[in-house]
């Protein structure tokens, strides 16, 4: 996985756990913020570059070079300027990824109409994970501990290498259970770029260049990961 | 004979089968959230409503033999049986005797076993004179047919309704309310017909030919007040005239503010009655939930699960978005759920009870899951926290599932960031929109998965993704294929809803099989 720039815009309620936990995972992170209160918290946590600026102002923006980052991330936790800001930052710049995090019903769709190409509602994720802990409360758990690797196992994406053993395989014949790993699924290029799970029941013939996602212990993890590149390696 | 009485006093105390008795029996006729109490409740009314339909179909025709057996007989028979059992829960008297008799032995007194039991016995009497009490007394009375003055018992046993249906219950308790309005309406009224009553008498009794007592004119003065006006007695003189004036005036006047006082006792019990009835309908499922505050993340988990939930009721203490939430269409009653009288009202003990706190306060949602745990530890609570130096004073509190909407959407955002193939995945799973579900199979449920080996389970064949036990506090991740399956065992799988469906319908099949 390739170690993304980050331009964070907020270091609120949201903006200070986001950017520790990117940090965390070795991304590089650039913090904004208008508040004042904020950006001493985000100097105080380190994060000696962070910069305090008007984010209304668009040469103030302009100069922050915003396309040259990987994604952009509006998690400011005035709602209005969440928007405005998202707003500006799609009309300087066409092209860049923006994500958004959203504090209120009405504040969903206008993120969107604003241009941001993802919009995480609060309360829609939180709604639904009542629902999942109503029905289903262990594996609401477990999946939570899955993507966070609280209990050491996770989710893991690798691309399948030139002359790895699994170019040419059918999804059907594979069984990673030797490797203490389980296929989830993959996206292929074939297929659109979309993810697949496994239990769609396609049976699909993997090429190099495709992503398969697997979940298993951290460790075993590592080792398939070493074991792809071997593989490629001896050829 | 002091010896004798509190033997049987004891015997009786120290029986546990007769405690439980009297008390489930206690409990079938006067706890609304008694499960049975509804058989009950219909077979009186059914026996009820077939003797008066029994009634009404002799008048014209010839009742078989076996009706009348039936009537007479069988009807009288169960009514007796509940009106002895009735009296026999009302009071005990045994553990009384025991406790003068421990009293007495404490304080070296004489032991007065008898002024217990005339005690005990008088509060039965007393019971026997009370209005429903004679009433059922009354109605176990079969309608002797020569004799046709008798069929007013059948009277008795639809009055014997009044307790079986809780509508004309209500009815009385909202009059009952308005009592003082009412009774100086009657007293009005009384006066008012003695007085023209009186008068019309005096007037006419020698010129009128239908007015020849006292109670002919009272009649008379009741049938003009209400304004039904027969006719069969009109006056004749020009006094007796004039009095029916004043009485017609008086007699519009009347019902006019007897019909405002029935009207405005409603309209003030309306909501109360309304939200009574949602609770009791709530009350007779078998699960449900309680959803405290109407604010965005109610509106949300409604808006998009709201269709899953059968049974749900919404607490909200404010009246404007108590008004609103009604508006939308749900189930709400205006209450605050930090109270205990509000939570208490559900019926904690044969229902399964889910509390949703997810009010915008985490003081409010902290009192109302210690007031949810103090009615019943077996009432789940799911709690929305906002701060998360509040988790362990909910922890503490009792709540079941701690849900911080800061942090979910956080590890989503980051999730999306750090992994974002896993997010648009993560995602689907969690809205249940995907064509991939995670589930959970409780092996209790499928009793026939129960003792087998993780590669004798049809996984691959009903398309699913095995991924593990969680086995107590430990999840198991993928298992050996000869693991074998225990009865406390939570299978995770994966896969479309249709393969999981079928997964369960299979081994469900087996099981009844």
């Amino acid at each position: 996985m390739s170690k993304k720039n980050i331009l964070l815009f907020g270091y609120g309620n949201h903006g200070k756990y986001i950017a520790q936990g990117l940090i965390s995972d070795g991304f590089s992170v650039q913090v904004i913020e208008g508040n004042e209160d904020f950006y001493k918290h985000a100097l105080e946590d380190g994060f000696k570059d962070a910069l305090h600026i008007d984010v209304t102002k668009d040469e103030l923006l302009h100069a922050l070079k915003p396309d040259s980052y990987d994604q952009l991330v509006c998690v400011m936790d005035d709602e209005h300027l969440n928007v405005f800001l998202t707003l500006s930052l799609r009309s300087l710049y066409a092209d860049t990824y923006i994500l958004a995090i959203s504090d209120s019903i009405h504040a969903t769709k206008k993120l969107q109409m604003a241009g941001a190409n993802k919009v995480i509602d609060m309360y829609e994720v939180s709604a639904n994970k009542i629902h999942n802990i109503l029905n289903r409360p262990v594996a609401t758990q477990l999946l939570e501990e899955f993507v966070t690797h609280e209990n050491g196992i996770g989710f893991r994406e690798y691309i399948i290498p030139d002359g790895s053993f699994l170019h040419q395989r059918m999804t059907d014949d594979i069984d990673l259970s030797n490797y203490g790993i389980l296929l989830v699924g993959l996206i292929d290029e074939e297929l659109g770029n979309n993810f697949t799970f496994i239990t769609a029941g396609i049976n699909h013939k993997l090429d190099s260049g495709d992503t398969i996602v697997c979940i298993g212990k951290k460790e075993k993890l590592d080792a398939f990961e070493m074991i792809i590149k071997e593989a490629k390696e001896k050829r | 004979m002091n010896k004798i009485l509190l033997s049987i006093a004891l015997y009786l105390q120290r029986s546990k089968h007769y405690k439980s008795t009297k008390f489930f029996i206690y409990n079938l006729f006067n706890d609304p959230n008694n499960p049975y109490k509804k058989y009950v409740d219909i077979t009186i009314i059914f026996l009820i409503v077939t003797s008066v339909f029994i009634l009404i179909y002799e008048v014209k025709h010839r009742v078989p033999f076996w009706l009348d057996i039936y009537d007479i007989y069988v009807v009288s028979f169960i009514f007796s049986i509940e009106y002895l059992l009735r009296l026999w829960v009302h009071n005990d008297i045994s553990a009384p005797i025991v406790k003068e008799y421990k009293e007495s032995q404490f304080l070296q007194r004489p032991f007065r076993a008898k002024q217990i039991l005339k005690e005990g016995l008088l509060e039965k009497v007393r019971y026997m004179f009370t209005p429903s009490a004679l009433i059922d007394l009354l109605a176990i009375f079969p309608a002797y047919r020569p004799l046709r003055v008798l069929r007013i018992f059948v009277l008795f046993r639809v009055l014997k309704l009044l307790r079986y249906t809780k509508s004309i219950n209500q009815f009385m308790e909202v009059l009952s309310n308005k009592k003082f309005e009412l009774l100086t309406l009657l007293f009005l009224l009384f006066f008012v017909v003695m007085t023209a009553g009186i008068a019309i008498y005096v007037m006419e009794e020698e010129q009128n030919p239908n007015i020849d007592s006292l109670f002919d004119a009272l009649y008379w003065a009741l049938v003009t007040i209400s304004t039904v006006g027969y006719g069969d007695i009109s006056p004749v003189t020009p006094q007796g005239r004039s009095i029916s004036i004043l009485v017609i005036v008086l007699g519009i006047a009347m019902i006019s503010f007897a019909t405002s006082v029935i009207v405005s006792a409603f309209s003030e019990k309306l909501s109360e009655l309304k939200e009574n009835r949602i609770v009791e309908q709530v009350n007779k499922s078998k699960s449900f939930l309680l959803i405290c505050g109407y604010g965005q993340m109610t509106k949300m988990f409604l808006r998009q699960h709201g269709d899953a939930y059968e049974n749900y009721i919404i607490l909200e203490n404010t009246l404007e978005r108590m008004e609103q939430a009604r508006k939308d269409g749900y189930d709400t009653i205006h209450e605050d759920a930090s109270r205990y009288e509000t939570l208490s009202k559900f019926n904690a003990k044969h229902c399964e009870i889910t509390i949703l706190c997810l009010t915008s306060s985490d003081v409010e949602n902290i009192y109302i899951t210690l007031n949810a745990k103090s009615i019943s530890k077996n009432i789940k609570v799911i709690a929305r926290a906002n701060d998360s130096s509040m988790i362990s004073k909910f922890k503490h509190a009792g709540a079941d599932h701690i849900l911080m909407p800061n942090r979910v959407a956080n590890s989503m955002i980051h999730t999306a960031i750090t992994q974002p193939t896993m997010y648009k995945a993560i995602h689907a799973i969690l809205t249940g929109k995907s064509v991939a579900q995670m589930d959970e199979i409780r092996a209790y449920e499928y009793e026939s998965i129960v003792g087998k080996s993780i590669d004798a389970l049809d996984f691959k064949g009903t398309k699913l993704l095995f991924m593990g036990i969680q086995r107590g506090e430990h999840f198991i991740f993928n298992p050996l294929h000869s693991e074998i399956v225990r009865p406390n065992d939570i299978l995770l799988v994966m896969g479309k809803q249709i393969s999981l469906d079928y997964f369960k319908s299979r081994y469900k099949e087996v099981q009844n099989v």
